[in-house]
């Protein structure tokens, strides 16, 4: 094979942007996902009553 | 109401839209990840050229990437043109979904066309007119996904970044013709959509499997990237945090 150098870097450089075009969204949807679930944890925890003590 | 207007209305709303995308995208994925599969595969086995040996096995990556890094900016420009005319949200989304995948092809296609530039003309750069306006393309690109973000309301961030994307159009079809308007380093087209390609019929089959790829690809990033957004706009709402406790 001739110039394989250069194929095999073009390749690759494709497969890198590729894959970061693959898992940044799938990793967005993780994070708000994950925010909707603590901020409805949050939301319940302020909802529950507060027993006072002394 | 036609039942297909009526879906394409109702996909305008925000949980519909989420259910379809988060449907559709991993279909998308598959079939790119399938038709690029076989794609490169029958890149390897096709004989090399018989001036640019194996360099123009980088052409089966490069040149659909090309095409979609414009064909991506078009149809950012449309969305965005939709979004500001009827203020449909969802093509705002939609509109700024298409800046981060058109990035990636550009960089691909200025990286892969520099690979391949540096055996075949000496350099890996040249300020030639094709690859002068590619690199433009890249800063709208880059320029659309900043402003997008550097406004905190999203709408009024969606509209500017969407008018830079319709005023970026205007550097599309400099960088289509700029191989015949101008005499430069870069080749003319050798493959035609809809006309007749300079490249033996015998090499084209890797290329056609690489373009239909890249579209099912495209459109995989962009209902995965519109679903991110749309999650984030609705964050305070009931029906994501229902989906939030289910996933």
């Amino acid at each position: 094979m001739t110039y394989v150098n250069y194929v095999v870097g073009a390749y690759a450089a494709f497969a890198i942007v590729m894959l970061w075009d693959f898992i940044v969204p799938r990793l967005q949807i993780r994070r708000e996902l994950r925010a909707a679930r603590l901020r409805k944890t949050r939301a319940a925890k302020r909802a529950e009553p507060v027993e006072l003590s002394r | 109401m036609n039942p297909v207007l009526l879906w394409f209305h109702q996909l305008g709303s925000p949980p519909i839209f989420d259910r379809f995308a988060a449907r559709w995208a991993p279909w998308c994925y598959a079939v790119a990840f399938l038709l690029m599969g076989v794609g490169l595969w029958q890149a390897f086995q096709v004989p090399a050229d018989y001036q640019q040996g194996d360099s123009f096995r980088i052409f089966y990556i490069h040149v659909p990437s090309a095409m979609m890094s414009m064909l991506v900016f078009g149809l950012m420009a449309a969305y965005a043109a939709i979004a500001l005319i009827w203020r449909i949200k969802l093509c705002e989304i939609l509109a700024m979904a298409c800046a981060p995948v058109g990035a990636a092809f550009t960089v691909i296609t200025l990286v892969t066309g520099s690979i391949w530039g540096k055996p075949m003309w000496g350099a890996w750069w040249d300020w030639d007119p094709r690859l002068t306006t590619e690199l433009i393309l890249l800063f709208l690109y880059l320029g659309v996904t900043g402003l997008y973000h550097a406004i905190d309301d999203r709408r009024a961030a969606a509209r500017a970044a969407g008018l830079l994307a319709i005023v970026g159009v205007a550097l599309l079809p400099v960088i289509k013709y700029s191989v015949v308007w101008w005499n430069s380093l870069h080749q003319g087209q050798t493959i035609s959509l809809f006309g007749d390609s300079k490249m033996d019929p015998s090499m084209q089959l890797p290329f056609w499997l690489m373009f239909v790829a890249v579209q099912f690809w495209f459109a995989g990033s962009l209902l995965s990237r519109a679903r991110a957004d749309n999650l984030r706009r609705e964050s305070g709402k009931d029906w994501v945090a229902k989906l939030a406790a289910k996933s």
